[in-house]
């Protein structure tokens, strides 16, 4: 009987989850309307910093044992938030290039194409980096590894201005990346 | 004639004449191309029942031969199911190549932990049905609607998550599927604690069910797909000062 029960509760909550997705799915389109508001800044180079092992070196030995913990799960929220705004701009930028893909011009349709590949890589790391950070809080000796988030974020920026100045309308995009 | 007993038979047919009307469509419109399985799909659920309805209006009625060729088509229709949800992840991974690798590895993931939670549920929750074909039929029923429900809600979360665009063809067969695999979850439970074939309550929801999803289907197969995502005022097309200022902005960061 509890098995049952379950098992009908867990149907009828993926029911409701599965209609609440198909009505985010329709009303996500809507971010493209204007892309820019949708847009947060992301500042790599504070970013970098934060992930940095050499910087971490140097906290671990300048401080206290207790308050580089502190300061060390400080900097692992704030790395969580940096990749959590990036993989949300990666997410508006996809829906953007998607639309450049079906492009005309050739030359926009593969920035869009390249576009569109950057953005899903950056989410899939920010889906591996993300509980790895966490891991990090909850122990903040272990390493961490985060520095291909960076560099595909770089990279999807400078295809952004590429799509830009080509055709699609990124207008006032790359400025909030 | 009871009006359950006119309800039972309109969710009976009703579906099933509107399937074949998604059927024609997507001959129409050359969806088959698209979507093989799905067409397949469609197509063998309704022979399967122009199969049974004859059957049934024959001398045997409801008897042995009409509960065999019910659970051969079953079978037959479950496993081309499995092949439409392949179809709609497949889908996913022709447009976004980049998705290809990971997406078949969460697929193959997803489908191993589905396959081990639905086995054990069989071992710990077998049934009450004393007919032991009826018994397996009942565990297998279920474990598929483990499976099915649990795949089509993870390629929901997978769009979700990557903000992938579906094609609203696509979108439309995965949403009726996934309707219909949810409360088919529920009710295959239902069934096996009650242990009753037969049980009318149980096989009108599951029907009513059916028919919301076909509906979903017909609403999404038979209008024009919208190809372009809404841009709401498009820049000028060659607004170099605006793009260079940007350049410019971004490269004194």
């Amino acid at each position: 009987m509890i098995i049952t029960a379950i098992l009908v509760f867990v149907a009828m909550f993926a029911l409701a989850g599965l209609l609440w997705l198909a009505k985010a799915h329709a009303s996500a389109s809507k971010a493209l309307e204007n892309p820019a508001e949708h847009i947060r800044a992301v500042d790599i180079e504070a970013f970098r910093n934060l992930v940095d092992p050499d910087e971490e070196e140097f906290l671990r030995t300048n401080l206290a044992p207790a308050e580089f913990r502190r300061i060390q799960r400080e900097r692992l929220r704030a790395a969580v938030d940096y990749i959590s705004c990036a993989a949300q701009n990666a997410a508006i930028l996809l829906r953007l290039a998607d639309a450049g893909r079906r492009s005309a011009d050739p030359a926009t349709a593969e920035a869009a194409e390249k576009l569109v590949n950057n953005a899903i890589r950056l989410r899939l790391y920010a889906l591996q980096t993300i509980p790895q950070l966490y891991l990090g809080m909850i122990l903040p000796g272990a390493r961490i590894s985060s520095g291909r988030i960076a560099e595909s974020y770089e990279q999807m920026t400078r295809l952004v201005i590429l799509l830009g100045c080509q055709r699609y309308p990124t207008r006032g995009v790359s400025a909030a990346l | 004639m009871t009006v359950s007993y006119l309800v039972g038979y309109y969710l009976w047919v009703g579906p099933h004449v509107l399937l074949a009307v998604v059927l024609f469509a997507m001959v129409r419109r050359r969806l088959y191309r698209q979507f093989p399985m799905f067409f397949l799909y469609a197509a063998f659920e309704i022979l399967q029942f122009v199969a049974l309805f004859t059957i049934s209006r024959s001398p045997v009625h409801f008897g042995v031969p009409y509960i065999r060729v019910y659970s051969i088509g079953l079978a037959l229709s479950t496993a081309v199911r499995f092949g439409v949800i392949y179809e709609l992840f497949s889908h996913f991974f022709r447009r976004y190549p980049a998705l290809e690798g990971p997406g078949r590895f969460l697929f193959r993931g997803t489908t191993i932990i589905l396959l081990l939670v639905s086995v054990g549920l069989a071992f710990s929750a077998p049934g009450k049905s004393t007919n032991f074909l009826h018994s397996v039929t009942y565990v297998l029923d279920r474990t598929v609607s483990v499976l099915q429900c649990g795949l089509l809600v993870s390629l929901f979360l997978f769009s979700r998550h990557f903000a992938l665009s579906w094609r609203s063809y696509a979108f439309g067969i995965a949403l009726g599927l996934g309707v219909f695999a949810c409360v088919e979850l529920a009710t295959s439970a239902i069934r096996l604690y009650l242990g009753d074939f037969g049980n009318r309550a149980v096989n009108l929801c599951n029907m009513a069910a059916y028919h919301c999803c076909v509906l979903i289907w017909m609403f999404y197969l038979m209008r024009p797909e919208r190809t372009k995502p809404r841009v709401v005022n498009p820049p000028p097309k060659h607004n170099l000062d605006i793009w260079n200022q940007e350049l410019e902005h971004l490269l004194q960061r």
